[in-house]
């Protein structure tokens, strides 16, 4: 049990602050998790669907094969290749760099890994919801825009990277 | 809940339901765990999200407009942006309850600059995770990639404000 709460101690320092908020406001309170709760209740199909996808494509989608198309040779295209990648692909960022630190040591372009790693700010999985609370504009151009300036953030940290002779740890 | 995320919703079910299938043809056993893996994530992350979500709840309940104009407001010039941009750095958290705050800040008066730059460094710029990166790609690697992450946001946000609604503050 102690280990539990240790290991969640945000969520329970947040119910802890929830339970004194509702002491001393507990109308506000009371609106408060209503709010959540059905803000909740709304990701809650979709996050299924992601996480479902997500165990698949870790299980099914090998680094090998990203691999394969991203080596030393590859030019523009590949940078390309590399940033529409880094958007299928789910999860929280630094869940992938042991991945990416693979692709160097193996040989991939700097501007590839960086690419990759700039577009995977894009949350495909989450773009239907995402504009269900920005609206389709400003999430169309959001994405368009980080898309763009992944490439552009991958060929500046080669230029970069290779002028102060980097190497892969 | 918008038509188009039902819509939404509906094909990505489609696209799960098919991986799976295609999953279960191919490998019944690794079907099987990729199942497991993304109940068990499921269940994981479910006390962070219900904690998140309650914040979110909260700050839309507790914190006064008057807090969210005065720090990334309209009229508050190139200090909202960035602003914005270092509270999405420090910020870390599940995407999916980043749009509904996004749409809250909107809510309470904040910039589409402000908000895009906020969001956009929520998912592209990670602080905390910072030692982490560092340890598997490097200190000149990490900095340089979130030093241009960082300055990216900015440019992104303020494109996105100026696009939308013709103000880049």
């Amino acid at each position: 049990m102690k280990e539990y709460i240790k290991k969640h101690l945000f969520e329970f320092s947040t119910f802890v602050f929830t339970g004194v908020l509702f002491v001393f406001y507990p109308a506000k309170t009371l609106a408060a998790v209503e709010e959540g709760t059905i803000l909740l209740l709304r990701m809650l199909p979709m996050f299924l669907c992601v996480v479902f996808f997500s165990s698949f494509l870790a299980l099914f989608l090998s680094p090998k094969t990203i691999q394969k198309y991203l080596g030393k040779e590859s030019g523009f295209w590949g940078i390309v290749i590399a940033a529409v990648l880094g958007t299928v692909i789910v999860g929280p960022l630094w869940i992938l760099f042991p991945l990416f630190e693979t692709l160097l040591k193996k040989g991939a372009r700097i501007s590839i890994v960086g690419a990759m790693v700039g577009a995977f700010a894009i949350k495909t999985p989450w773009i239907p919801y995402a504009i269900s609370f920005l609206g389709v504009k400003f999430i169309l151009i959001s994405v368009v825009l980080i898309l763009g300036y992944a490439v552009i953030e991958g060929l500046l940290m080669e230029k970069i990277l290779l002028k102060v002779n980097y190497q892969p740890k | 809940m918008g038509k188009s995320l039902l819509l939404m919703l509906a094909a990505y079910g489609v696209l799960v339901a098919a991986s799976y299938f295609y999953a279960f043809r191919k490998d019944t056993g690794k079907a099987k765990k990729s199942i497991a893996k993304g109940w068990k994530q499921f269940l994981n992350q479910l006390p962070l999200l219900i904690a998140v979500f309650l914040l979110v709840g909260i700050f839309d309940k507790f914190v006064p407009k008057s807090i969210v104009v005065n720090l990334i407001g309209k009229g508050k010039g190139f200090m909202s942006v960035l602003r914005a941009s270092i509270l999405g750095s420090i910020i870390m958290g599940p995407v999916s309850s980043a749009y509904p705050f996004g749409a809250v800040l909107l809510d309470k008066g904040a910039t589409i600059a402000a908000t895009a730059v906020f969001l956009d460094a929520w998912v592209m710029v990670g602080v905390i995770t910072l030692p982490f990166e560092i340890s598997v790609f490097g200190k000149k690697f990490a900095l340089l990639r979130n030093i241009l992450a960082f300055v990216g946001t900015i440019i992104i946000g303020m494109i996105t404000g100026l696009l939308l609604v013709g103000s880049a503050f």
